[in-house]
């Protein structure tokens, strides 16, 4: 049984389909990243799941309970992190845990334990009594973190939990994605950020404009790209001509350009280059800086969208 | 138990916020008192002394004047005032007194063995009807008194002994009250019944329910701010993702609000009665079950704003909107019964009103547990109405 198993799940929004038949499953003790841009589907999708939503359309199990036929058991086994700080700000640390502890049914001795357990995974068991409209983002995100696991959730669910803070911060939530989950708990783990996907995830569903497009293993998806290097060029100046005469150079398979940047994606770099700097040079364009990556994610986004994995 | 759970989390925040003394202990307080002084002022000039004054310049003070005196004070429609002459003539020259009777110091001196009580001075206008009256008035005490001597002096010439006049003077005169008593013709002062104030005895028993009512719904301002705060940071959305049912939620919410509503209520109501001499514990019961109805209502509406309200902003919007509407229709301010017809007739469907009923008739006018059923039934009805309004709202905008 997987823990997570979603079949055609659709939701529109008037004329706006934000989810168009978008399947997915992750294993029980899997680590499963949507990763896509801003407004690609992925918190409708999550909403979905976390009973917040009622779908239009297809199905969505959690621990083999239908978020739609039995809500109270789904909802029983599933912890949300939400993307923005759903905390009470005039509370304590303690106070907003001991609150979402008895909200999930612990009382007494176990709900205590279970509270002193979390803070001292969130790494805020010295600021405890300190309200959480004190605390710094990080800090704040840590606690929204921690009221989602307090009773031992199978399934754990976070939206784009690294948002705005800062690396000692972001760093601290990706290990303890990484802690929980060897526990056993299954993370549905949303993202925009390629590099958390690539380090969390055993699969990655990559979603746009409502789909799913690819969904793999990190290996499997970079495989989609083949073994094609990205290139990113900045440019003295824009300029039709050299778009298409690098278009038609031989070994570009893709080129996009944005906020001033080129980014192609190229069989060989080492035999590509030299061809794009005699182009540039033919046209009468200078190349002021070259970055050249290798298959990631984000050439992947590229290669199936055409569009850069960016906000 | 998980909503006793958001209840006590709800009433802890609102406890924890400072704005919240203010408006749920101190401005309430502070208003009953301010608007039971603004409405003793009122009365107290309202009041009229409609007795004739009459001046009583006593020169003689003696046994007789003294007499005389006594049976003056006894009209009811006569209201004397012992002052020295020279005063008494400037209170009636400034109108104050309608007339200025003066008691010679002879007055009574040769009584006893020539009968002559000796004559006293009536100073008025006799022109005017004020002063005919206290004229017509004065006349008959005056003219009793005489004949009681002149039995007096009478009996003792015939007797032979001057002992006897004091006993057949005294016999007179209660001859004289016997036969008053007897008469077929009795004298009163007439004057038009005086109107009830509308407050009863105690001006607070307009200003402490009416505060009452009107910070209940003041006090929303603090608890309806509650559930749009928990919308704004999503703690609603965050509330709705575990197993807690959306019922459970209302319930937890709309809890706290009535916890809040009652515990002012009662702070209010135990100040009312200790401090300020209104007697709502005259029907305990029915000051309990007319105050959680009050409660019940106000919370609904709490709810019901707290569903629309987009905003902090909006939530003061609306409660201040409901105080003005419900407080000025229900007759918080000043009674229905003095109102316009029209005014009157449609402020006593608000909820307001029901809930003023009920108080007043239990502090006003002297009612019991009976007298409260049709306003605790009114305010129920009016808490269902907003609970599924709310409810249909909440449901509505989802999280």
């Amino acid at each position: 049984m997987n823990a997570i198993e979603v079949k055609n799940l659709k939701k529109s929004f008037g004329d706006l389909q934000a989810v168009d038949s978008v399947n997915f499953a992750a294993a029980q003790g899997e680590i499963l990243s949507l990763l896509g841009p801003n407004g690609a589907g992925k918190s409708t999708a999550i909403s979905m799941l976390a009973g917040l939503l009622v779908p239009d359309g297809g199905s969505a199990t959690l621990m083999g309970h239908s978020v739609t036929a039995d809500p109270q058991a789904a909802k029983a086994s599933l912890g949300v992190v939400p993307q923005d700080i759903a905390l009470y700000p005039d509370l304590s640390a303690r106070e907003n845990l001991v609150f979402w502890g008895k909200m999930y049914g612990l009382r007494g001795a176990a709900l205590n334990q279970r509270v002193d357990k979390v803070l001292e995974i969130i790494g805020l068991s010295e600021r405890q009594k300190d309200r959480i409209g004190k605390f710094s983002g990080g800090m704040k995100r840590r606690v929204n973190i921690g009221a989602a696991l307090l009773h031992k959730p199978d399934v754990v669910i976070m939206d784009e939990p690294t948002v705005g803070i800062d690396p000692q911060s972001r760093r601290h939530i990706l290990d303890n994605v990484k802690a929980l989950n060897k526990q056993g708990m299954t993370v549905l783990y949303t993202t925009h950020y390629m590099e958390e996907a690539a380090e969390l995830s055993d699969h990655i569903a990559i979603m746009d404009q409502g789909k799913v497009i690819a969904f793999g293993t990190h290996a499997e998806l970079i495989k989609l790209v083949g073994e094609q290097t990205r290139i990113d060029l900045t440019l003295n100046t824009e300029s039709t001509v050299i778009f298409d005469a690098w278009r038609n150079t031989q070994g570009v398979s893709r080129i996009d350009a944005e906020n001033g940047t080129v980014t192609l994606l190229v069989d060989d770099s080492n035999l590509v280059l030299p061809r794009l700097f005699e182009a540039a040079a033919q046209a009468n364009v200078r190349i002021t800086s070259v970055d050249i990556q290798e298959p990631n994610l984000e050439s992947v986004f590229l290669h199936l969208t055409g569009r850069a994995l960016r906000d | 138990m998980r909503i006793l759970d958001l209840a006590t989390k709800d009433l802890l925040q609102i406890f924890r916020d400072k704005k919240s003394f203010l408006f749920l202990a101190a401005m309430p307080i502070i208003f009953t008192l301010f608007m039971g002084f603004a409405y003793n002022s009122g009365e107290d000039g309202a009041e009229d002394d409609a007795r004739i004054s009459v001046a009583w310049v006593d020169e003689a003070d003696n046994q007789f004047s003294e007499l005389l005196f006594e049976r003056l004070d006894e009209n009811t429609a006569l209201s004397l005032v012992d002052m020295e002459e020279a005063s008494a003539m400037d209170a009636l020259a400034r109108g104050d007194m309608l007339g200025v009777l003066i008691i010679p110091s002879a007055f009574g001196e040769q009584a006893e063995g020539t009968s002559a009580l000796g004559q006293i001075t009536l100073v008025t206008d006799t022109l005017s009807t004020e002063g005919q009256s206290l004229y017509q008035l004065l006349r008959v005490p005056v003219s009793q008194l005489a004949s009681a001597v002149e039995i007096g002096t009478l009996t003792a010439d015939v007797i032979g002994d001057s002992a006897e006049f004091s006993p057949a003077f005294t016999l007179a005169l209660e001859e004289w009250d016997e036969h008053q008593s007897r008469s077929l013709v009795r004298t009163e002062k007439a004057v038009a019944q005086e109107e009830e104030s509308w407050f009863g005895d105690n001006p607070y028993n307009q200003a402490s329910p009416g505060i009452v009512v009107q910070f209940a719904i003041i006090g929303l301002i603090t608890s309806a701010q509650i559930l749009v705060e928990e919308r704004k940071n999503r703690t609603l959305q965050r509330l709705m993702s575990t197993a807690m049912r959306t019922w459970e939620i209302v319930a937890g919410h709309i809890l706290a609000m009535f916890t809040l509503a009652f515990l002012q209520i009662a702070l209010l109501v135990l100040f009312g009665q200790w401090v300020l001499d209104v007697n709502y514990l005259h029907a305990p019961l029915a000051t309990l079950l007319i105050s959680a109805a009050l409660g019940i209502w106000v919370a609904s509406m709490g709810l019901l704003i707290g569903v629309v309200a987009k905003s902090d902003d909006q939530v003061i919007l609306f409660s201040m909107v409901a105080m003005f509407f419900f407080s000025a229709l229900g007759g918080t301010w000043f009674p229905l019964d003095v109102s316009a017809g029209g005014f009157a007739a449609f402020g006593r469907l608000m909820p307001s009103y029901a809930a003023m009923n009920g108080l007043q008739n239990i502090l006003i006018r002297g009612l019991g547990l009976a007298s409260i059923w049709q306003p605790v039934a009114i305010l129920m009805i009016y808490a269902l109405g907003f609970f599924m309004l709310a409810l249909w709202r909440f449901r509505k905008i989802g999280v």
